[in-house]
């Protein structure tokens, strides 16, 4: 009886996975003791990072939430695919593989920054609250996608002492193994 | 493909059609007349009686005889005979009713939410001898493991899970036949959420609500809290209640005057910003002040609204798609979200789940 269904023809075939990434801010929370809960004019945040060419518009969290209260966790779920088209976006690749292969460890991983959004835009300008960071060889290494990874936050100014949690996905196991096989067979042939 | 004017169905989500991708699809003379969404199954009842299920079966939810899942909407011939009326998705289970009064039941029935008697689980639909012609059936609902049905005469019959009073009992941790729930007076609308449960009744449009207590869903305040077992009185809403849906965590009411929302809104769902994530008062959406809301559905984390000129606004997780507002870059929405898709239709039903929603809607004249 399913011929009485109609379903209209797909159009465009979805991408294959290797050819895309798919990075997911899931959620955050800080730490009670962070100074960030007790200063008073930071009131809502958002999260944002850069990615090569793609505009910072589309890579940072659409909304700023409330800041989270002691033992609470705001959640952004704000997933994003970057398309990573072998021949339209070798720039993209190549960007992947020199985080895959860099020396600078700051350089192999893709940070995070948490920002404090003013409420009142005129008197306040917004301000890097944290950084947090994901090692993108991890990845490679393992070959499997990251689900709902905690990274910590670290302040600006004491990268040393963790002022919270950031939760992270991202799917890119498939496309980081291919830019990898594929930029060091360019290597050695 | 163009859409006929019959309309279509909309797919958004973890719906197990077209690969989750968002999709369309219509019948060949037929249309919807009644759209519900469990936690991974949907059902449709269409004009001509008939009923389609798919999604996820693990349970044998979809009624069809086995378990596994379907990804098509597939008529249910056992019940071809039958003029199907009303279908209402649980977390795993499916009850329908028919024009001739009859109350079917299929899927998971650990707390005996088919009721028929017993706790074992059925694949296909079966008959819940309790209702005879006598209750003209005028609405079905079901909770996680709740089933509740309302006679056009205002009696509201519910079985199932009580562990939290859901199903409106003081005492019994589950009943496994359909039990009558009353304060003395009729009621007009019924709503079965994952834990938690509300009524409408019909004089004086009072909201009634019952079961789990946390998180603020039942909109009552806390020295309240401790006879969540009996159906109690939101006395904070002032204007005469039309409609009220249960979700996960939150609960929704359609008011003459306005929308309110209370419970959890950690993703958005309660529309009320950026600012409230729980609240136990209900409040009024400011946002779709002006805007003549006509229908609300919740699912477990997200929440859509009908609008009187054929739009819909949506809510809450956006995870998967299930707001209808993009192809595959998705994020919460915590104020209702036109659903730009539907600028050209006219949205007629919605009915969101655990992580979908359908959306039956016609073009434009
Ligand atoms: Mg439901
Ligand atoms: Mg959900």
């Amino acid at each position: 009886d399913s011929d009485d269904i109609v379903t209209p023809v797909f159009q465009n075939s979805p991408k294959a996975v290797s050819e895309k990434m798919c990075i997911e801010i899931v959620s955050l929370a800080f730490y009670p003791e962070a100074e960030v809960m007790s200063d008073e004019n930071i009131k809502q945040v958002y999260v944002e990072y850069r990615f090569y060419d793609v505009p910072l518009s589309e890579t940072e969290t659409p909304v700023s939430l409330r800041k989270p209260r002691p033992g609470e966790e705001i959640h952004f779920h704000f997933s994003k695919v970057i398309d990573l088209d072998p021949l339209e976006q070798q720039g993209r690749r190549q960007f992947l593989f020199t985080m895959l292969n860099g020396q600078d460890p700051e350089k192999g991983c893709l940070k995070f920054t948490v920002v404090s959004d003013p409420m009142d835009e005129e008197k306040n300008e917004c301000e890097e609250v944290g950084y947090a960071y994901l090692e993108l060889w991890q990845i490679l290494e393992s070959g499997r996608d990251i689900l709902e990874q905690e990274l910590d936050i670290v302040s600006p100014e004491d990268q040393a002492t963790p002022i919270g949690r950031l939760k992270v996905s991202l799917q890119a196991a498939a496309a980081l193994h291919a830019i990898y096989k594929e930029m060091t067979e360019d290597l050695f042939s | 493909g163009l859409v006929p004017d019959s309309g279509a169905v909309f797919t958004f989500g973890k719906t197990k059609f077209a690969e989750n991708i968002p999709s369309k699809f219509w019948f060949k003379s037929d249309t919807p007349i009644c759209l519900s969404c469990g936690d991974e199954h949907s059902a449709i009842v269409t004009g001509n009686n008939k009923l389609y299920m798919f999604g996820s079966n693990n349970w044998g939810q979809l009624g069809l005889g086995s378990k596994a899942a379907v990804n098509k909407p597939t008529c249910i011939k056992a019940l071809k005979p039958e003029k199907v009326k009303f279908a209402a998705c649980g977390r795993t289970h499916t009850i329908i009713s028919t024009e001739g009064g009859n109350v079917y039941a299929t899927g998971g029935n650990n707390e005996g939410q088919l009721g028929l008697g017993d706790t074992d689980e059925r694949d296909t639909f079966h008959l819940i001898s309790f209702f005879t012609s006598q209750h003209k059936i005028k609405q079905l609902s079901a909770g996680s493991n709740t089933s509740a049905a309302l006679t056009e005469d205002g009696q509201l019959f519910m079985w199932g899970d009580n562990s939290e009073g859901q199903i409106g009992l003081k005492d019994v941790t589950n009943v496994c036949v359909p039990h009558q729930v009353t304060i003395g007076k009729p009621i007009s609308w019924i709503s079965c959420g994952y834990y938690h449960s509300a009524f409408v009744t019909i004089v004086d449009g009072e909201l009634y609500t019952f079961g789990e207590s946390e998180s603020g869903k039942l909109g009552l305040p806390s020295q309240l809290l401790t006879n969540h077992r009996i159906p109690q009185l939101v006395s904070s809403i002032p204007d005469k209640v039309i409609q009220v849906a249960c979700g996960g965590g939150h609960t929704l009411v359609l008011t003459e005057e306005s929308v309110y929302a209370f419970g959890l809104g950690q993703f958005g769902q309660l529309g009320l910003g950026t600012f409230i994530f729980e609240t136990s008062e209900p409040k009024v959406l400011e946002y779709v002040k002006g805007e003549k809301i006509i229908s609300i559905s919740c699912g477990e984390n997200h929440t859509a609204m009908i609008t009187d000129t054929g739009g819909i606004y949506t809510f809450g997780d956006g995870r998967h798609g299930k707001l209808g507002l993009g192809l595959e870059n998705f994020t919460n929405r915590f104020f209702p979200t036109p659903c730009s898709v539907f600028l050209k239709f006219m949205v007629q039903l919605v009915a969101c789940g655990g992580c979908h929603m359908l959306v039956f809607a016609t073009p434009q004249a």
